[in-house]
């Protein structure tokens, strides 16, 4: 359990909690509208927002430097974490994730999203590769706003999806290689499940070339069993984070476990049911890393 | 945060010995807004780079203005820090706009 699971979980996941998936329960509705209505009219220009004062160009170095880096990511964290009343849409204040396996991402699909159910082009692919896929899932009162907006919505194809296609789609994804990701905008309102990819994903750049806490490492951890792995190299293609790799001497894939974040998608890969998740909290040396 | 105690953080300096600083520069009078290039349309830097350095977006202070005017897009290296200097995106670029140095 992460910190998140603490503050909005119920003893829970935070992502299993039914609650947060109602706006009206969280915030005053018109609120939380002004807020994504802000923040998508414009979604092209929140990366290179400032940041407390610094531009965001060049982010790297900035945190690099002595006192500065320490000053600035504390700032950048803030502003990811804020759940203060009055947050800055075009900041994106309070919007962070984190990867969760595909039976998970479909629990949620099934039972807890909110209706109307959205097909939308991911926007931190089309800004970072230029290529407009129809890859993130949106709910509730989020996909109300996404729809009226027309450079985010598919033209041929039908934007609202029912629960059973939702899920046929994340499946698909998955198994393609994404990780499934589900999101807080703003939090504890969780209104997406996107199938991101590194190192396009606005959160995942965050997080793997900075070490800022925009995304977080799924509940699980990959286990290998070593008996039943065949060295096959399938799973090592798959892992987004260059957590798998192939050693020739022992004929068998080894994990480093620091870059593994749970999504679970090298699993698909295996043929020989090598790879399982297990929960993180169950993983000796590894609980508690988010 | 690594063992600095002024809080520098090297930790993500991986295998770098001594990290050189790389200047990523976008020429706009060849593309984007003043030249006669719609960012959205080529995309060439961005599909080239293997560690996703550019970014497309709108400019900032452009937000009340019409979001599909070509005009208010451009391509920036917003990352410049985790640059290869692969140069794919000099090779690449049609106009010859961009410059890596560092």
């Amino acid at each position: 359990m992460c910190q998140w699971c603490m503050k909005h979980g119920a003893g829970k996941k935070w992502y299993l909690n039914s609650k947060n998936y109602f706006a009206d329960q969280i915030a005053p509705e018109n609120e939380m509208r002004e807020y994504l209505e802000e923040q998508w009219k414009n979604m092209e220009n929140l990366f290179i927002r400032k940041i407390k004062g610094f531009s965001s160009v060049g982010l790297g170095y900035k945190m690099k430097m002595p006192i500065i880096g320490r000053v600035l990511r504390a700032a950048a964290e803030g502003m990811i974490h804020s759940e203060k009343q009055h947050r800055n849409p075009v900041r994106a204040d309070g919007h962070f994730g984190q990867a969760i396996p595909l039976e998970e991402a479909k629990l949620i699909m099934s039972e807890l999203a909110a209706e109307p159910i959205i097909e939308n082009y991911c926007l931190c692919r089309y800004m970072q590769r230029g290529t407009k896929e129809c890859c993130c899932i949106n709910f509730g009162v989020l996909s109300e706003i996404i729809e009226k907006i027309p450079r985010y919505i598919p033209k041929d194809r039908v934007v609202r999806i029912d629960r059973e296609t939702a899920m046929e789609r994340l499946e698909e994804h998955n198994k393609k290689g994404y990780i499934a990701s589900v999101w807080f905008q703003p939090v504890p309102y969780i209104n997406a499940i996107c199938s991101c990819e590194s190192p396009e994903c606005g959160g995942l750049r965050l997080r793997t070339s900075f070490d800022l806490n925009a995304f977080y490492k799924a509940e699980y951890i990959i286990q290998l069993d070593q008996d039943k792995c065949q060295g096959c190299k399938q799973c090592v293609s798959m892992c987004q984070f260059g957590a798998l790799r192939y050693i020739p001497s022992q004929k068998r894939v080894i994990v480093d476990y620091d870059k593994c974040f749970g999504c679970g998608v090298c699993r698909h890969a295996c043929n020989n049911d090598a790879l399982k998740l297990i929960p993180r909290e169950e993983f000796p040396g590894w609980d508690g890393t988010y | 945060m690594g063992w600095n105690i002024l809080g520098g953080d090297m930790s993500k300096a991986k295998g770098r010995s001594k990290m050189k600083k790389t200047k990523i520069k976008i020429d706009y009078t060849k593309c984007g807004d003043k030249g006669g290039i719609d960012p959205r349309e080529c995309t060439i830097c961005l599909k080239v780079c293997d560690p996703c350095v550019f970014l497309m977006h709108s400019v900032i202070g452009a937000e009340e203005e019409d979001p599909n005017d070509p005009q208010v897009w451009r391509i920036t290296a917003v990352w410049p820090s985790v640059c290869m200097r692969c140069m794919a995106c000099v090779e690449a670029c049609p106009e010859q706009a961009i410059t890596v140095k560092w």
